[in-house]
């Protein structure tokens, strides 16, 4: 019973980590140090007359904070350095633990009377933890969140966790909010491993070191591993390997008769290498057997082609006298700029005029040194990062292929809805399946079909992304930011690569975009496409306009002419 | 802290800390190579050397000096396995998981696959070697350079005087590296490779040798950092991990993927960490946790390396 019970805390760490490894994408090494924060935790407060439900519940908020500050650092960390930062805390939180016995009581550890007693008598609570009462606490967790994370597939919590799973740098150009997100997956992960440790210290009444060495950060890391990327079963499977560890090694050590603990080490790196090893094919067999939540495909409604809100020829965007330099170079050098509703401007100019800054500039992605930005006649939002300048209305599409990864065409979609709903409940909601969390629902089903509509990708939404050519990734990358709903598009380089007949398909669907009610700022090297698709052309040269009008006016202009476009003709 | 005792800490901190150089150094090459960080590298460090000792001394090493054979074994076995391990930490736990263009792509498996290499040379070794720690003898034979092994320092200290073989050593090792990576023609292929693969073999570099070169001049560091670190003391299995993030905090102290750096930092490491110990209030308690602490800093402050340049922006 108390090893089933002890199992069963192991696969709540495991399940936090899981969140933030196989659902988040984020490689955590360190979860052993929030295990043994609960579990120190729990048993120093109670040690110093805490009761014993409050120095639980602190010890978790510990840990919780604690996966909060990581996950400050953690936001601005690519995933290699994150591995790293958390490899090193978990030798931290060991090491600390070795060298300060006042902290862990040294290598005998702390201990404490089982079984542990809950006695409020406010609520005339008193009951003994028995072993059996640690099992059904632990199931009832586990089976919780093994529930939260099968349901979160098709929710809003699960397509923000995809996001960050498969393109963070894409997901925040669509308006969510990647670094809020992070902390809140790392605080959760590190709650629960603290929850997990909190429970088997009150379990076995005795927490030693030696239990919390980075081992137990690498035993969970490969745990979550073995199941595969976003499987709510996953961490149950790696845990029930690593439960089954001890009595096959000690059936091991006395058959060919070693050192128990030695034959353990060993089995445990086998284990590691063999779960490495086959990563790969497990992963091919869930996609085969369609294990995975990932393929979650977003249902779709017959929604009518949605006109862009706004009213024609409204400003959508100003850009006044912007100065932008990197390092020395001046990039842009007092550039005026103006993008109305229901228009097509392209942006052409020879390569390091500064239009991909211009772009970046008003996407929020680049600082102005100086000047304005406005969106709808208001002031932008000061502060740098493309989700607030989303919410505000405006959106830009990444120059490469950028993508959501493994995410059904129509998933990606969905993605792009999300920052539109601003209710922070949308997640918990979904998962209860209330009322209002089905209209939400249903509206957000109804935008993609839209935006997908818009983009002349309809039929195409449950296929995987690999199943798109190259000029469909393009109109997909259009459809997501669409389904933002921000009115003013800026798409760098839509045309990169395309055939003739493919550029006839993207310049109809710009102009369609543009005609209904939206505006596009069109950053294009194909003069061909801008002068059939573009109401309004500006020249940029050297960070200043140069010449701007209607294509046929630029075309005619001698000094675009001359100096930029050779003799050539529009 | 007396100025005595501060001299020492010096003294010993400049030595240690050009060890952790060393280690940083290897460190730094691969992630400019393969943008993998080399989560195995601390126990290439120790497990080379342990190894060559149990193909040499066997499994009770003492602390008496090897004759000149076994010696002259020693430093060449440990520089062989030292090439060995890396060479198979990378066709087993780096090559797997990288993408198309020889740079890392499967992050969660070369995660997982360098945690786990250094957790089976820990087990391999933990298998012959169960004790918490070993005196390594020292085949180098430092500590000859004086009848007593000791040197009085002004101001009352004394160091063992290996601490300044090993010092010149280690710095003469980051240097030749450096000159290596600039001036041979095998090294300029490393610095293409670090600066652009596909350009790189545009160019007619065979990026699979290349890297296989680069792991084994790594190895070869790290036996060396090895060498110079194991007669200094007792020394245990699980040590080598903790050397590798030592010399991941050495390499990020500068502009990650620069030898000079990972050798400054280093030293400024091994300094700052022996005077915590030397000092009353500290202790070898808190010296322990700096290193640790200074990496886990670093890299919330800065992730390339405290002095590398702030991008202009991340897309």
């Amino acid at each position: 019973m108390t090893t089933l019970a002890t199992d069963l805390y192991l696969l709540v760490a495991a399940y936090g980590l899981a969140i933030a490894v196989s659902y988040a994408g984020l490689p955590v090494l360190g979860q052993g140090a929030f295990v043994a924060v609960g579990a120190f935790g729990t048993t120093q407060l109670a040690s110093h007359s805490v009761p014993l439900g409050i120095a639980v519940i602190a010890a978790i908020a510990t840990a919780a904070v604690t996966g909060y500050l990581v996950g400050f650092a953690a936001a601005r960390l690519a995933g290699a350095q994150l591995a790293l930062a958390t490899w090193a805390l978990a030798w931290l939180a060991y090491t600390a633990l070795v060298v300060f016995p006042r902290l862990s009581g040294g290598a005998q550890g702390l201990t404490r009377a089982t079984p542990a007693h809950l006695v409020s008598p406010s609520l005339g609570l008193d009951i003994t933890l028995q072993p059996w009462v640690h099992v059904v606490i632990a199931a009832v967790v586990d089976v919780g969140l093994a529930a939260m994370l099968w349901r979160s597939a098709a929710t809003a919590w699960g397509l923000d966790l995809a996001a960050l799973r498969s393109g963070p740098a894409l997901a925040d150009s669509l308006g969510v909010p990647v670094q809020r997100r992070r902390r809140a997956v790392l605080a959760a992960a590190a709650a629960l491993g603290a929850a997990g440790g909190a429970g088997t210290a009150v379990l076995l009444g005795v927490v030693a070191p030696a239990d919390y060495s980075p081992l137990l950060s690498l035993q969970l890391f490969v745990a979550v591993l073995v199941g595969g990327t976003a499987t709510w079963w996953g961490p149950a499977i790696g845990v029930a390997l690593l439960a089954a560890l001890p009595s096959t090694s000690d059936a091991l050590a006395s058959a060919i008769d070693v050192d128990p603990l030695r034959a353990r080490a060993v089995l445990t790196a086998v284990l590691l290498v063999a779960a490495i090893a086959t990563r790969g094919p497990v992963a091919r067999l869930i996609r085969r057997f369609g294990l995975t939540s990932v393929n979650t495909d977003v249902l779709i409604d017959d929604g009518n082609l949605r006109r862009g809100s706004s009213t024609p020829g409204e400003l959508l965007l100003q850009l006044r006298g912007v100065v932008s330099s990197y390092g020395a170079v001046r990039v842009l050098d007092g550039l005026d700029l103006d993008l109305r509703a229901g228009e097509v401007h392209a942006l052409i100019g020879p390569n390091g005029s500064g239009k991909s800054t211009a772009l970046r500039v008003a996407a929020g992605v680049v600082r102005a040194d100086s000047g304005d930005v406005l969106i709808q006649s208001h002031a932008a939002p000061g502060r740098l990062g493309a989700a607030d300048r989303v919410q505000a209305g405006v959106v830009r599409t990444l120059q490469r292929t950028a993508s959501l990864g493994e995410l059904a065409t129509g998933t990606q979609v969905a993605v792009g809805v999300r920052v539109r709903e601003r209710s922070p409940q949308v997640g918990l909601r979904e998962l209860l399946r209330t009322p209002a969390a089905r209209r939400i629902a249903a509206a957000r089903s109804s935008v993609v079909a839209d935006a997908v509509q818009l983009v002349g990708l309809a039929g195409r939404t449950s296929v995987p992304m690999t199943a798109l050519d190259s000029a469909e990734q393009r109109l997909l990358q259009l459809a997501r930011a669409v389904a933002t709903g921000a009115p003013a598009l800026l798409v760098d380089e839509p045309a990169a690569g395309m055939s003739a007949g493919q550029r006839r398909r993207l310049g109809d669907v710009l102009r369609a975009l543009a005609d209904s009610g939206r505006g596009v700022l069109l950053v294009e090297h194909d003069l061909r496409l801008v002068g059939r698709v573009a109401d309004r052309v500006t020249v940029l040269a050297e960070g200043r306009v140069l010449a701007t009008g209607s294509p046929d006016e630029v075309r005619r202009d001698e000094s675009v002419r001359r100096a930029y476009l050779g003799d050539s003709s529009l | 802290m007396s100025g005595g005792v501060a001299l020492q800490a010096l003294v010993v901190g400049l030595s240690v800390g050009a060890i952790y150089g060393l280690v940083g150094l290897a460190f730094s090459l691969l992630w400019s190579l393969t943008r993998v960080l080399a989560f195995a590298n601390g126990d290439i460090v120790i497990g080379s050397v342990l190894f060559a000792v149990l193909a040499v001394i066997g499994t009770t090493p003492v602390a008496l000096s090897p004759d000149v054979l076994r010696s002259l074994g020693l430093v060449v076995l440990a520089l062989l396995f030292g090439i060995a391990l890396s060479l198979a930490s990378y066709v087993v736990a780096v090559r797997p998981f990288l993408g198309r263009t020889h740079r890392a792509e499967d992050l969660m498996g070369w995660v997982a696959g360098g945690v786990t290499a250094g957790l089976v040379i820990r087990t391999a070794l933990g298998v012959a070697l169960p004790a918490a720690a070993y005196a390594v003898p020292d085949p180098l034979h430092f500590d000859g350079l004086t009848s007593t092994g000791v040197v009085s320092l002004p101001g009352g200290g004394t160091v063992g005087v290996r601490v300044f073989p090993v010092l010149l050593v280690a710095v003469a090792v980051v240097i030749a590296a450096d000159r290596f990576l600039v001036l041979s023609r095998v090294g300029r292929g490393i610095r293409s490779v670090a600066d652009d693969p596909d350009a790189a073999t545009l160019c007619g570099v065979a990026i699979e040798r290349t890297l296989l070169i680069a792991f084994a001049i790594a190895g070869l560091l790290a036996a060396t950092a090895g060498l110079l670190y194991a007669p200094s003391g007792a020394v245990g299995v699980d040590q080598g991990v903790l050397l590798g993030l030592y010399g991941a905090a050495a390499a990020l102290l500068g502009r990650l993927g620069s030898p000079r750096d990972a050798l400054i930092g280093g030293v400024v490491l091994g300094v700052l960490q022996q005077l915590t110990q030397a000092s009353q209030h500290l202790g070898a308690a808190w010296a322990s946790l700096l290193p640790l602490a200074v990496l886990v800093v670093v890299l919330a402050v800065r992730p390339s390396g405290l002095l590398a340049p702030r991008e202009a922006f991340a897309e």
